[in-house]
């Protein structure tokens, strides 16, 4: 029996937990290829028109798993990983979404409820209602979630070793370690951005690659352990409702304190709700700082040379910054 | 101390519960242009739309000179719970010395709740308060069974501004209440007020219903809706309104042993299309456009505020429960820059496309 797991979304932060579950338990897994032009399109044509970009890249890659001919399709009901805190409600309602405007899909969806007080959402609770539907003990759901537990473990470790998730999830994939040691460049950038806009290459147009082809060090979220990031907003008056945006903005703040970055890029895609709100949040804090802050909105018509264009600007930028104030921590 | 509220819906019945409690009130004005304006200024601007008015509405109140502002809060994951805290940072950061109570879900927050109803009481003894619930509750049921007759009215009102008329003047004998006995006399008078009203006779299977579901703030607030009520009731169809406050009441504030709530029905009516609660109303508006399937009606018109998170899910699943249930639906999103003329012409055609399945039926 075939399970498709579409690459979009959450696949860039659990795919090695649901992967290895799955085989555990005896499946086969098949993903779908990276986001292409006609796949975005093919998602816009099914979605409507106000919702934002990730989602209709979701619909694609629900579509591209239907011509592959498997036997159902994984699309979780992601609802809070922290208590008190919740999902943005477009993860919240996805199976339904998924469920109603892709027909085909309806009765092909495995859609347990994922319910945690931290990222690790290998609970055995929230995958039971699933061993009816694929004919499974509790019992061997049980033992399969612990190798995945491992699995995902490990995909953490390594993430927050410095390497990206997208050199991870290839690493864990091809069973290659990764050799090259993420080194230090000349500039540091963080970047705040949703795993699924970062490395989703048609989102974010390869920017971890050109970033480091200029010798630049990159850092995200997910490089960072959730203590750490949870640490960032205590004590502050809680401004969102939604897990991974807290995440966003506690990086983002990480960023501005942290005297060795030397600039932020927000990167989001047209129709995010919350992102807008932490934009905001950054611009003003970033004047604050007084750290270079830029964001990148990508559509589902951006060119890649505007992208590009205003990069090198930043990059420009910053790097002018920090030569002139080498030169005048010398001259001191 | 001068007690205000936001501008949502029949606002006699908070008027009415502030004064009963000896507050002096200051009512604020009907949702304007200006309202819009000062709000959309004010705030930042990735705001929600319904946020943006209801701190619009809070500067007027303010400007009337209103010192305390009583308000509920959302509830529910999404943007609305943080409606009371964003909207006192952006008033002090304006200069305003202003007191919010904000209720919120009284079962998530006990204490807060009991301090907040100690500051509303006002020194009144807890039968006291427990008679003015009641009269106000009383009040409330009483004025929504009278708008939704409006609503059916004015379909086929002879003179054009009738019902607006007729209900203007239901509020003018609502806001004299003092105790319960008045609440009944208001009842009477308020009916014949209502049987006055001259109209036209059409028959039965002629008539055309459309519900109107969506965020609650953008449905219950005409001055936010373009009054989208008067001009489907003006275009002859009768409406009906998923959200009334007596309903907000019931689900909201009262043991559920007590109130039967509908909204819990429709809650049920829901969870086919949208399993979990997953903030604002898109579970209740997928359940209000099953229900008045159900009941007949001819059509639906869903309204959101322009990107709202949860009714953009809701959007993305009302083609299938048109398709199930063969109901049109129409989707309006609102804010600053809706045009009132694009939204007449839209829902124009959309009478039109109801009218026309109608005929195809009855022939
Ligand atoms: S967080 Fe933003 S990008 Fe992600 S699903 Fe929600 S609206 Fe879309
Ligand atoms: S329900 Fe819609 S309008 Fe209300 S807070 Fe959420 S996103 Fe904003």
């Amino acid at each position: 029996m075939k399970i498709g797991i579409p690459k979009a979304l959450l696949y860039y932060y659990y795919y090695p937990l649901w992967k290895v579950l799955f085989e555990e338990l005896g499946f086969e897994v098949v993903t779908t290829k990276n986001t292409a032009k006609e796949l975005v399109n093919k998602g816009i044509k099914i979605s409507v028109s106000d919702i934002c970009v990730p989602i209709k890249i979701f619909n694609g890659h629900v579509l591209e798993l239907l011509e592959q001919d498997v036997d159902y399709i994984f699309v979780p009901r992601m609802m809070n990983i922290r208590k008190g805190e919740y999902f943005c409600p477009k993860f919240m309602g996805l199976p339904d979404m998924v469920k109603y405007s892709l027909t085909d899909a309806k009765d092909m969806l495995l859609t347990p409820n994922i319910s945690s007080n931290s990222d690790d959402i290998s609970d055995v609770r929230n995958y039971l209602p699933m061993c009816g539907i694929l004919g499974v003990s509790a019992f061997k759901m049980r033992s399969a979630l612990k190798k995945a537990r491992l699995s995902w473990k490990e995909y953490r470790s390594l993430s927050t070793k410095g390497y990206t998730a997208k050199e991870v999830l290839d690493a864990m994939e091809s069973g290659i370690d990764i050799k090259k040691e993420p080194e230090g460049g000349f500039l540091n950038i963080g970047l705040m951005a949703y795993v699924y806009n970062l490395y989703d290459e048609f989102i974010s147009m390869g920017i971890v690659d050109r970033l480091r082809e200029r010798n630049i060090s990159i850092q995200t979220f997910e490089m960072f352990n959730e203590n750490v990031l949870d640490n960032q907003l205590k004590g502050m008056k809680k401004v969102l409702f939604w897990t991974f945006s807290n995440k966003l903005l506690a990086v983002g703040y990480k960023f501005l304190k942290d005297v060795n970055i030397d600039g932020i890029i927000h990167i989001t895609a047209f129709g995010c709700g919350p992102d807008s709100l932490i934009g905001k949040i950054m611009e003003l804090e970033s004047i604050d700082y007084k750290k270079p802050f830029m964001t990148i909105r990508v559509d589902e018509h951006m060119g890649e040379n505007h992208l590009q264009t205003r990069v090198e600007a930043f990059i420009d930028m910053i790097y002018r910054k920090k030569v002139m104030s080498i030169k005048e921590a010398n001259i001191v | 101390m001068k007690v205000s509220f936001p501008y949502m819906g029949t606002t006699v019945i908070y008027k009415k519960l502030l004064e009963l409690l000896g507050h002096e009130v200051i009512e604020p004005p009907v949702p304007s242009q200006r309202t819009i304006d000062l709000g959309v200024k004010n705030s930042p601007e990735f705001a929600c739309y319904p946020l943006k008015i209801i701190l619009g509405s809070y500067i007027e109140a303010i400007e009337l000179g209103a010192t305390t502002l009583v308000t509920s809060g959302g509830h529910g994951p999404c943007r609305a719970g943080f409606y009371g805290e964003t909207h006192s940072r952006i008033l002090k950061n304006m200069g305003y010395d202003i007191d919010l109570i904000v209720f919120d879900a009284y079962k998530r927050d006990i204490m807060g709740t009991i301090k907040n109803v100690r500051k509303i009481m006002n020194g009144n003894s807890l039968f006291y308060l427990w008679e003015t619930l009641r009269i106000v509750y009383l009040m409330a049921k009483s004025m929504d069974k009278m708008e939704k007759k409006i609503q059916k009215l004015r379909a086929y009102e002879v003179c054009y501004g009738d019902c607006n008329r007729a209900w203007e003047k239901v509020q003018k004998v609502f806001n004299d209440i003092k105790n319960i006995e008045d609440v009944k006399k208001a009842k009477i008078k308020s009916k014949s007020i209502l049987d006055d009203i001259k109209v036209i006779k059409i028959p039965e299977p002629e008539k055309i219903r459309v519900g109107i579901v969506g965020e609650i703030y953008v449905v219950m607030e005409k001055s936010i809706n373009l009054k989208i009520e008067e001009i489907l009731g003006n275009m002859g169809a009768e409406v009906e309104r998923s959200q009334y406050i007596s309903e907000w009441i019931d689900y909201n504030l009262l043991p559920i042993w007590i109130s039967k709530p509908h909204e819990l029905e429709i809650l049920k009516k829901g969870e086919k299309y949208i399993k979990e609660i997953i903030g604002g109303h898109a579970k209740q508006t997928v359940g209000h456009i099953v229900d008045y399937a159900e009941r007949g009606f001819d059509g639906v018109v869903h309204l959101m505020p322009f990107a709202c998170l949860p009714e953009l899910v809701s959007q993305s699943i009302i083609p299938a429960i048109t398709n199930e249930y063969n109901i049109p639906v129409i989707t309006l999103p609102i804010d600053e820059q809706t045009g009132l003329a694009n939204v007449q012409t839209r829902i124009e055609a959309f009478l039109d496309l109801i009218k026309n399945k109608k005929r195809i039926r009855i022939a």
